[in-house]
């Protein structure tokens, strides 16, 4: 593939030139697609065997998604929530993976990927008590707000250092494949989290143990302010697997039936050949995190290039060419995401917070001496207000 | 003299150098364009040019590794890590690689080269964010460690650390960064390493302590002379490696009772190896047991670890009183 300006996005620094969104020149790029701008088939990947209850669902859980974000950003700013980090734009990704695996399946999510939870069956109110920091959550309020995950659902938390569980999920992948389960594995992570050493590490020991694991680089265009150009000189982020024997391609992230198509592929050829590195090529279309500030690094006009790729929209267009989804629908469905966004919000906030002493539930299976001595401190200090 | 957050202090001093010495870079995620996370070095790489203030990829022991190098054939490099929290990927750079190049290359090379290591606890941040790590790094010599405080601190230790000939961590206070301002002389010089700051005198008991919440040690002090009459000497150690024995000793001989506040973990912290060397250099001057008050033993709580995870003000009063009370 041959190397092109502004590393593996287009993405580069501030520039004057005109933009144009890698998605537009897909087959040159090697990015697979099912549909194009318009939802209309490519006749690049056959369309997928997807029922119309499944496509439904997947397009209701792309569209609550994005509500979540409009309405995660508005309580952080009004300082309900006290951080956000944002996904507009990258609902297609990890949706459309996540219904490619089975509940069985284990799932390694990342901070952007609220669906992954959903879709699994988690309460809307779950998620918000997350990001409330209430007690009755699966973390029991311990963690930023959109770090999250749940053991009854097959989920594993990230760790917030990004990249780390790389290779804690190839390892999980492995234990299965010694334990001759059946049980399949998924990993999402970020451009950026390919600069760490466990990257590196999760890949050369996929290529040499061929655990059962479909690993997914959301090249989303930036790590915070770097922009993919910095972060690597490689023309994709799908070739590092060439270097390790991993099978490795790259998907339209914005198109959510190529992203279902490849994944589950992937998934599918896992128990034969073991891991399957694909990078999904997307956009992060808002802020780093609610304490980032775009405009000193990226220029409008890279955002605006990636505007007519809208994940949702492209989705919604091929539901109404099948005769699936009506315009109609469109302002009903929202308010019903709005409502429930509403209810949740409601019914989480009044949620208590965890009491102190609990900070030193978990530390152990059982707690040493020492750490009931500094409880019992702690308590004896703060007198009656524990 | 202007009047500057510990931040703009930050980035005056890492300016001056930049500026002074052509030998010093700066390097990191998004220290570049972007001006860091913080905005701590904002406005260096328009000045300075993607040279000397680098953007680099997202890989912490990267990041250290190579400003090693960049050490060993001359540069100075000032390597930003995003949050402390993220430093221990580069431990083994930093501890058994930077720390020990001098010793275990017979004193012919060195790594003279400046980590900056955003810490402590208050913004909100969830365990990664608000991280003390400093006691996982002064178990063995090789590298000083600094915890400026102060606007004027933050620009001198700054200074100190980029001019040390050996690795220097700096564990910069991120509560602080825009929270704390006051009038700062830009002299361009260091401030002495290994100098501890006493900011109050008194003659009843001591107080150690480092980090942001020295001034909440500060002010309770203040607040029990005035109530209760006890007069407590606080000291802001600054420098925990190395520390201010004269300073510790000769106010420990002065009050006979100590109390020693730091955010980070109890058990081993770096108030363990305070309490040891007091009672093994002015033992007969002791009146009560050593106290210390530090975090439990667990990780950084999210949605209460401010309020209760670090020392607060009402369990620093606490503790000063139990020890002026304490009866044997
Ligand atoms: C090891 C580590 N270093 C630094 C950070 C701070 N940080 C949080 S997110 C982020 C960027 C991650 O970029 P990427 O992996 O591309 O994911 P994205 O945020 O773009 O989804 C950084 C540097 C971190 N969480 N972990």
């Amino acid at each position: 593939m041959a190397r092109k300006r502004g590393g593996p996005s287009g993405t580069g620094r501030k520039q004057d030139k005109a933009i144009v969104c890698p998605l537009a020149r897909a087959e040159e790029l090697g990015i697979r697609q099912v549909i194009d701008q318009d939802g209309k088939l490519t006749g690049d990947l056959p369309e997928p065997d997807l029922d119309r209850e499944t496509l439904i669902r997947l397009y209701e859980m792309m569209v609550l998604v994005r509500a979540i974000d409009e309405r995660g950003w508005t309580l952080q700013r009004s300082g309900r929530v006290e951080f956000w980090i944002p996904h507009r734009g990258l609902e297609a990704v990890h949706n459309a993976a996540t219904i490619a695996f089975t509940m069985e399946d284990w799932i390694f999510m990342g901070y952007r990927h609220p669906g992954t939870l959903l879709l699994r069956g988690a309460p809307l109110v779950q998620l918000f008590a997350q990001y409330f920091g209430r007690r009755d959550e699966p973390f029991k309020g311990r963690r930023l707000p959109t770090l999250m995950g749940d053991r009854r659902l097959n989920v594993v938390p990230m760790t917030t250092q990004v990249g780390s569980y790389i290779p804690h999920a190839c390892g999980a992948a492995w234990a299965a494949k010694i334990k001759r389960h059946d049980t399949r594995f998924l990993a999402m992570f970020g451009d950026g989290s390919s600069s760490r050493g466990e990257f590196h590490s999760g890949m050369n020991f996929a290529g040499v143990f061929k655990p059962p694991i479909v690993f997914i680089c959301e090249n989303n265009g930036w790590a915070v302010s770097t922009p993919t150009d910095v972060q690597t000189a490689s023309a994709t982020f799908a070739e590092k697997g060439d270097a390790y024997g991993v099978r490795n391609l790259r998907v339209d992230g914005n198109d959510a039936l190529a992203v279902y198509a490849v994944t589950r592929e992937a998934r599918e050829l896992a128990p034969e050949i073991g891991a399957s590195l694909i990078e999904a090529v997307t956009y992060r279309m808002g802020f780093h995190t609610s304490s980032d500030n775009p405009d000193l690094y990226r220029s409008k006009a890279d955002v605006e290039a990636w505007e007519p790729w809208d994940p949702l929209v492209r989705l919604r267009k091929y539901l109404e060419h099948k005769g699936f989804w009506a315009e109609a629908e469109e302002e009903a469905l929202w308010q019903r995401c709005k409502d429930e966004i509403q209810a949740a919000i409601e019914e989480a906030e009044a949620m208590p917070l965890p009491e102190p002493a609990s900070m030193f539930d978990d530390t152990f299976a059982e707690p040493t001496w020492m750490l009931e001595e500094q409880r019992a401190a702690l308590l004896d200090d703060l007198g009656g207000k524990a | 003299m202007p009047n500057l957050t510990v931040l703009e202090s930050l980035n005056a001093a890492m300016a001056h150098e930049l500026e002074h010495d052509p030998d010093v870079v700066l390097m990191g995620e998004d220290v570049g364009q972007a001006g860091g996370i913080f905005r701590t070095s904002q406005g260096l790489q328009q000045r300075f040019g993607s040279a000397r203030v680098i953007d680099t990829p997202l890989d912490e022991k990267g990041i250290v590794a190579h400003a090693i190098g960049m050490a060993l054939y001359g540069l100075k490099p000032i390597a930003e890590i995003q949050f402390s929290g993220f430093i221990h990927d580069a431990f083994e750079h930093i501890m058994f690689c930077a720390a020990r190049y001098r010793w275990a290359s017979g004193g012919q090379y060195s790594c003279p080269m400046v980590i900056r290591a955003p810490s402590f606890g208050g913004i909100k941040g969830g365990l990664w964010h608000s991280q003390s790590v400093e006691a996982y790094f002064v178990h063995h010599g090789g590298i000083k460690i600094l915890v400026p405080s102060t606007p004027q601190d933050a620009y001198g230790m700054t200074i100190a650390a980029v001019r040390d000939p050996d690795p220097v961590l700096l564990v910069e206070p991120v509560p602080l960064y825009r929270a704390l301002s006051a009038e700062v002389e830009l002299d361009g010089q260091p401030i002495e390493i290994g100098k501890a700051s006493v900011l109050r005198q008194g003659d009843d008991c001591t107080v150690l302590t480092y980090g942001p919440i020295r001034h909440w040690v500060a002010e309770v002090a203040d607040e029990l002379a005035a109530e209760r009459g006890y007069q407590a000497e606080v000291i802001d150690l600054r420098s925990l490696i190395p520390y201010d024995i004269e300073c510790i000793l000769s106010s420990v001989r002065k009050t006979g009772r100590v109390v020693i506040v730091h955010e980070a973990p109890l058990s081993l912290g770096y108030g363990a190896e305070l309490a040891a060397v007091i009672q093994d250099k002015a033992f007969g001057y002791l009146h009560t047991p050593i106290q210390r008050l530090a975090a439990p033993d667990v990780p950084y709580h999210f949605s209460i670890g401010d309020e209760y995870y670090r020392p607060s003000r009402d369990r620093i009063r606490a503790a000063i009183e139990r020890t002026m009370e304490y009866e044997i």
